[in-house]
């Protein structure tokens, strides 16, 4: 793969304008603001086993990372 | 902490063993979850094969009730918080890393500190880091924030590194104001006030792509302030400060689409959740991949024109 540095200064082994170099489009949606609370979801975890988030946090302080992949 | 991504659980565990990982990764195979932030990378299709169903990356900080109290999302995909600043969100202060590099001015009355925070003060491409220059300020004592009237001195910070260092819009804390008699209102710090420099390195300071030119930098920082009470002032102060911080290598999957480029390579193999990623996405749309690789393989042969161009121009140069 052909790498080629974008307007951001980044360099990435793809080149500019493939998918995966896609990013965040300004004045989208960044999802749930600050002072609403996070969505109740259910996800499998890395045993398999269905982790439901808020009932797992048990009233806790949390911290949701959404990230690209674990593969690439 | 919770981390989501499209993968299957089987990778994500292979990640988190080989990774050290100790907290949740949670497989959001379909992207359901991603689709109920509002979060999809929409400009992203089902004819990009593997890729379809990723998130804008992106990070939400709550409180007990699981109440949102800071995000982070960037226009970049590769510009990432370093993972102290969500320690900081969740407490709310900022705490310094003692092993980060810092170096400390100021005088008998006042303390000020410069100090790198997140991942130990090294530097990564996109990865963002923070200069905090700390003022400690004794009882009675206060310096300026923009504007001030003439002849006064606003605290003022210069930092100078090497190219390719990026500067992020500085975070600063807000002022007071102070009215005091004669004089138009001022606007004060007093007290533990820490000035926050956000920064990055672009590709041209420590790319992903080739070896690290450098293993360190030297960051210049400049401060420029005047200390005063109510009553009187201090001379003003300029202070200099050089940091030398560390470049960081960057841990790249071990597949083929990453290899070569002369950095730390993945301790163990990609292929095989690769191969599986693109099974499943074949089997949701079989024409997504050969539309892919054809989409891809066009990409290139642009980048490669494109590349041909910048020599011949160089060489004209």
């Amino acid at each position: 793969m052909v790498v080629e540095r974008d307007h951001h200064g980044f360099d990435a082994p793809a080149p500019l304008g493939h998918p995966g170099r896609a990013s965040l489009p300004k004045g989208h949606s960044t999802g749930p603001e600050i002072g609403e609370r996070l969505p109740d979801f259910m996800l499998p975890s890395t045993s398999g086993a269905s982790i439901d988030y808020h009932d797992d946090r048990a009233g806790r302080k949390s911290v949701v990372v959404f990230f690209r992949s674990a593969v690439w | 902490m919770y981390a989501i991504s499209y993968d299957d659980p089987e990778t994500l565990a292979e990640f988190a063993e080989k990774q050290g990982v100790h907290f949740p990764l949670l497989s959001d195979i379909d992207s359901k979850v991603i689709r109920q932030f509002g979060i999809l990378n929409e400009q992203v299709t089902r004819n990009d094969a593997l890729l379809y169903g990723i998130p804008y990356p992106g990070v939400y900080v709550t409180n007990e009730t699981g109440t949102v109290v800071a995000k982070f999302f960037h226009d970049s995909y590769k510009k990432r918080e370093s993972p102290e600043f969500y320690i900081d969100a969740a407490l709310g202060r900022l705490s310094l890393d003692e092993k980060a590099p810092q170096v400390s001015g100021g005088d008998q009355d006042i303390n000020l500190t410069i100090a790198v925070h997140g991942g130990n003060g090294t530097v990564r491409q996109g990865i963002v880091r923070h200069l905090v220059v700390r003022f400690e300020l004794p009882e009675g004592l206060h310096i300026y924030g923009p504007p001030v009237p003439e002849g006064m001195i606003a605290t003022q910070v210069t930092i100078q590194g090497p190219e390719g260092l990026a500067l992020m819009s500085p975070e600063l804390p807000a002022t007071e104001k102070l009215t005091l008699p004669g004089v138009a209102e001022l606007n004060v710090w007093h007290g533990t006030v820490d000035l926050t420099y956000p920064f990055y390195a672009t590709g041209e300071l420590a790319s992903e792509c080739r070896p690290l030119d450098v293993p360190s930098i030297d960051v210049k920082v400049t401060v420029r302030y005047q200390a005063c009470t109510d009553r009187e002032c201090l001379l003003p102060k300029t202070e200099s400060f050089t940091l030398s911080l560390d470049l960081d290598v960057i841990d790249i999957p071990a597949i083929d689409l990453h290899k070569g480029h002369g950095q730390r390579e993945g301790n163990y193999d990609g292929a095989p959740a690769l191969k599986r990623l693109l099974g499943r996405k074949i089997k949701q749309n079989p024409l997504g991949l050969p539309i892919f690789l054809i989409k891809s393989l066009w990409l290139q042969m642009g980048a490669l024109l494109r590349k041909r161009q910048q020599k011949k121009s160089q060489n004209k140069q």
